[in-house]
């Protein structure tokens, strides 16, 4: 069980985060909502311990994660917002060092990444370097290096960017399917109907500030609509509708 | 309104600049500057201002240090009275006009890749209302506006301090305004030609050969200029005395070297010339028109083939390579490299310094360097002796290895603070124990992996072919055990995962490491090799190598034990070291 214990951040004392709690069960899959700035990505880097906390901590199974951060980084597979890769570096030199990184035997990798680079349309393209991967190509790479140690906690944050229709599909399956078969997952994303379909949770997020969490089912419930209906309710201030018809009066201003 | 206010003129001159194409060239001298190609990488960003002010150091710099030799009270204690300004600048002339071929080339050779608009600039440009020859024009006249910026910034110091060194002992204000002019139209031509001429050289490749070749040739290929023109930098050792010395034909060489066209020009200019420096300065302008015409021609071809047909060609089809495990590589993997860390990394730093251009030319240009020395060392000892057998028992001989090494080594060792792509280094912040101290055994097996196969090749089939098997592995043995000591020494205090780190700020202690770096080549690449010839002749001398050794082992380690824990967690970025603490006592 993962547990975010009153976390707060703050960057040169302004606050990006606020006593932020949840908890993540095997088997539930969380999704985090929330407008830009809202804090999603301060969450998910100290959930990763990229960053630490200002105050509050992150437990993993009743555990202080910072107290051996090795051992759960080696229960961690995180897809980063961006896909950062080494240019110069082909899909399978990326893939290979980071699984020699985890401690993954020569055997095992070459098995394993033979296996997800075909089922990820990739194995074509595997000795191509990375700088001339498309967005999605390289986001499949993120998504490969998240699975291919079986890891017990996922991260994702925003991993459908740039996905093909196929590979989308395919990757909320997938999603779908850790959740059944037990693992975490805490799931990111500014898709409300992505959310809506394959988290059994969610959490909402506004000024680094948890507005509203609870599952899918219920959240929607509480105000008689749908997701996104809620979403907007709780989060933005903005009526989108007439910001929309002011886009295309200034467009059409002469 | 405001008297004082130039608003109108302002407005106009706003106006002008806001027309496309202007914004266009702005764009590209800012891309040229700032870096291109198709990667998002980081890299090696430096700031306008930065670049320019390091391009106009050099000649700022040697003009202070001639202060030594043109200062009429020195020369008067040194009993030099009655010189000829004109005569004793000679020298000193040919090697501003070399640093400034250098230095206006190494960049031509460093930017090459953002000279030229690239995909990104395709995909933001073409499908705007501008047409393709508008964008063209737009990047030519950004081009020939670097080529000024940078033959008036490099040459800058020179064109005043030079000159007003050399004019301290006139008396004539005119002499000084003479020599500036004519030692200005020397290296600015001199920089203009270099710039043009490598455009032209890299530009004809471009115009040559299919993409697919020209990406995998064209880094080899500027490596080679590289080492050029840092040949081109030391001849400024020996070019002037032979120069001076001409008689009659004009000599081969000077055709290889075009820096003593210019130097002949200004000669001719200031009406010293001899009959060979004569001749020899009617090639400098026609060079120098026949350059940036041919760099036009070629620009244009380039252009035509590479910029326009950007759709058409397939990026994924061009870097595709087939995959080969090496053998040294497998075995590497088995026997030496132990631990995960070592054995990811490892072949990412080894890959790195292969595919990364940057990182590429920083090795390259210190190998070349090291190569320049080197054959100047074995020149001078097959010259300094009457067979081949005694040259090779003279320091200079014996220095070979040592100099590649030494420049090898610290190649190497300034290339890993060179950062790459910074922002993909958070797999290994994900993914790494920073309290886990293997950084600079892995930063030690890249170095080694490199520096020891050479000495073998550099020492041993020499020395066992002249004099010897027992010699040869003598020869090797120490260079080896040298090489590892230096090592050592070089990555005291090495806590990170090279290219994986922010540059390293400049610190008060960073002018002391290159004085250091200065006085360790004269250590290892001139007192070691004479010692090992005194050795060679007399083995008892062997035993003075041992304390000197001794001290270089124990040294790295009695200050890696003197580190603190926090001292050696490894790092991905470089930040001052704060005077206080903060202790956020109201958190």
């Amino acid at each position: 069980m993962l547990e975010a214990v009153q976390l707060t951040k703050r960057y040169s004392s302004i606050p990006a985060i606020q006593n932020l709690s949840f908890t993540l069960r095997p088997g539930q899959v969380l999704g985090c909502l929330g407008p830009n700035g809202s804090g999603k990505s301060t969450t998910v880097k100290m959930l990763t311990a990229l960053l630490e906390p200002s105050r509050g901590v992150v437990r993993f199974d009743g555990r202080n994660i910072q107290d051996d951060l090795q051992s759960y980084r080696k229960l961690l597979g995180y897809v980063p917002e961006e896909a950062h890769l080494y240019p110069y570096l082909s899909g399978w030199e990326y893939l290979e060092m980071i699984a020699t990184l985890r401690g993954m035997s020569a055997n095992e990798i070459k098995c394993k990444l033979d296996s997800l680079l075909s089922l990820f349309s990739l194995h074509a393209h595997r000795h191509a370097s990375i700088a001339t991967y498309s967005k999605g190509m390289r986001q499949r790479v993120l998504l490969i290096a998240a699975l291919m140690h079986n890891p017990e906690i996922f991260i994702f944050d925003e991993p459908l960017s740039g996905l093909d229709v196929t590979s989308a599909l395919i990757f909320k399956n997938l999603v779908q399917e850790l959740g059944r078969s037990g693992k975490l997952v805490f799931y990111c994303s500014h898709v409300l109907e992505v959310v809506e379909k394959i988290c059994t949770d969610v959490l909402i997020l506004r000024k680094g500030v948890v507005i509203a969490q609870d599952s899918v089912a219920n959240i929607g419930q509480i105000l008689g609509q749908s997701l996104e209906n809620t979403f907007v309710h709780l989060v933005d201030d903005v009526d989108t509708v007439t910001v929309a018809r002011d886009i295309v009066d200034v467009m059409e201003a002469a | 309104m405001s008297l004082l206010s130039p608003a109108p003129a302002r407005n106009k001159w706003d106006l002008y600049r806001r027309r496309p194409f202007w914004r266009l060239v702005e764009l590209f001298v800012a891309r040229i500057f700032r870096g291109g190609g198709d990667s998002d990488a980081e890299g090696l960003d430096l700031g306008i201002g930065l670049v320019l002010t390091l391009l106009a150091m050099p000649g700022g710099f040697v003009s202070i240090l001639l202060l030594d030799k043109y200062g009429s009270f020195l020369q008067w204690l040194r009993g030099m009275t009655n010189v000829d300004p004109l005569f004793i600048s000679f020298p000193d002339e040919y090697f501003f006009i070399v640093l400034s071929m250098t230095v206006t080339g190494a960049v031509a050779v460093w930017r090459w890749d953002a000279i030229f608009p690239d995909r990104r600039d395709y995909i933001n440009l073409v499908p705007l209302p501008i047409s393709t020859r508008t964008i063209f024009l737009a990047n030519l006249v950004a081009v020939l506006f670097l080529v000024g910026l940078i033959a008036i910034d490099a040459n800058a110091a020179s064109c005043i301090l030079f000159p007003l060194v050399v004019g301290a002992m006139q008396t004539k204000f005119l002499f000084f305004l003479k020599f500036a002019a004519v030692h200005a139209v020397g290296v600015v031509l001199a920089s203009i030609f270099s710039f043009f001429a490598v455009f032209s050289f890299l530009g004809v490749l471009m115009a040559v050969l299919p993409p697919r070749t020209l990406k995998r040739v064209s880094t080899y290929v500027r490596g080679l200029i590289v080492v050029y023109l840092v040949t081109l930098l030391c001849t400024s050792f020996a070019v002037p005395d032979n120069l001076s010395r001409a008689k009659g034909h004009v000599p081969w060489w000077t055709f290889l070297f075009p820096s003593c066209w210019f130097l002949s020009l200004c000669q001719f200019l200031r009406g010293h010339a001899s009959p060979v420096a004569t001749e020899l300065s009617r090639l400098a302008l026609p060079a120098v028109v026949l350059s940036a015409a041919l760099a036009l021609v070629t620009y244009s071809i380039g252009y035509q083939r590479h910029f326009i047909r950007i759709p058409e060609m397939d990026e994924s089809a061009l870097a595709t390579r087939t995959f080969r495990r090496s053998r040294i590589g497998w075995l590497l993997q088995k026997f030496a490299l132990r631990t995960p860390f070592q054995r990811a990394t490892f072949p990412f730093v080894w890959k790195t310094l292969l595919r990364s251009e940057t990182h590429r030319l920083v090795v390259t240009g210190a190998a070349g360097l090291g190569l320049v020395l080197a054959s100047q060392a074995a020149l001078n000892a097959v010259q300094s002796s009457k067979t081949l057998r005694q040259a090779a028992m003279t320091a200079d001989a014996i220095s070979v290895p040592y100099i590649l090494t030494f420049l090898l080594i610290i190649g190497l060792r300034t290339v890993f603070e060179i950062p790459v792509d910074l922002r993909s280094n958070w797999i290994f912040q994900l993914m790494l124990d920073r309290d886990r101290q293997e950084c600079a055994g892995l930063a030690r097996n890249v170095i080694l992996s490199v520096s020891l196969p050479l000495i073998f090749l550099a020492a041993f089939p020499p020395y066992a072919y002249l004099e010897g098997p027992r010699i040869a592995c003598f020869h090797t043995l120490t260079v080896g055990v040298w090489a590892i000591l230096l090592t050592n020494i070089v990555l005291v205090r090495f806590r990170k995962v090279p290219f994986t780190c922010t540059l390293p700020l400049f610190k008060q202690h960073s002018i002391v490491i290159l004085l250091s770096v200065c006085f360790g080549y004269l250590i290892y690449a001139v007192s070691m090799p004479e010692f090992e010839s005194s050795a060679m002749s007399q083995p008892v001398r062997l035993i003075g190598m041992v304390p000197v050794a001794a001290v270089a082992w124990l040294v790295p380690r009695f200050l890696w034990k003197n580190t603190t824990e926090v001292e050696r967690k490894l790092i991905f970025e470089e930040s001052a070291a704060r005077n206080f603490e903060l202790l956020r006592l109201s958190e």
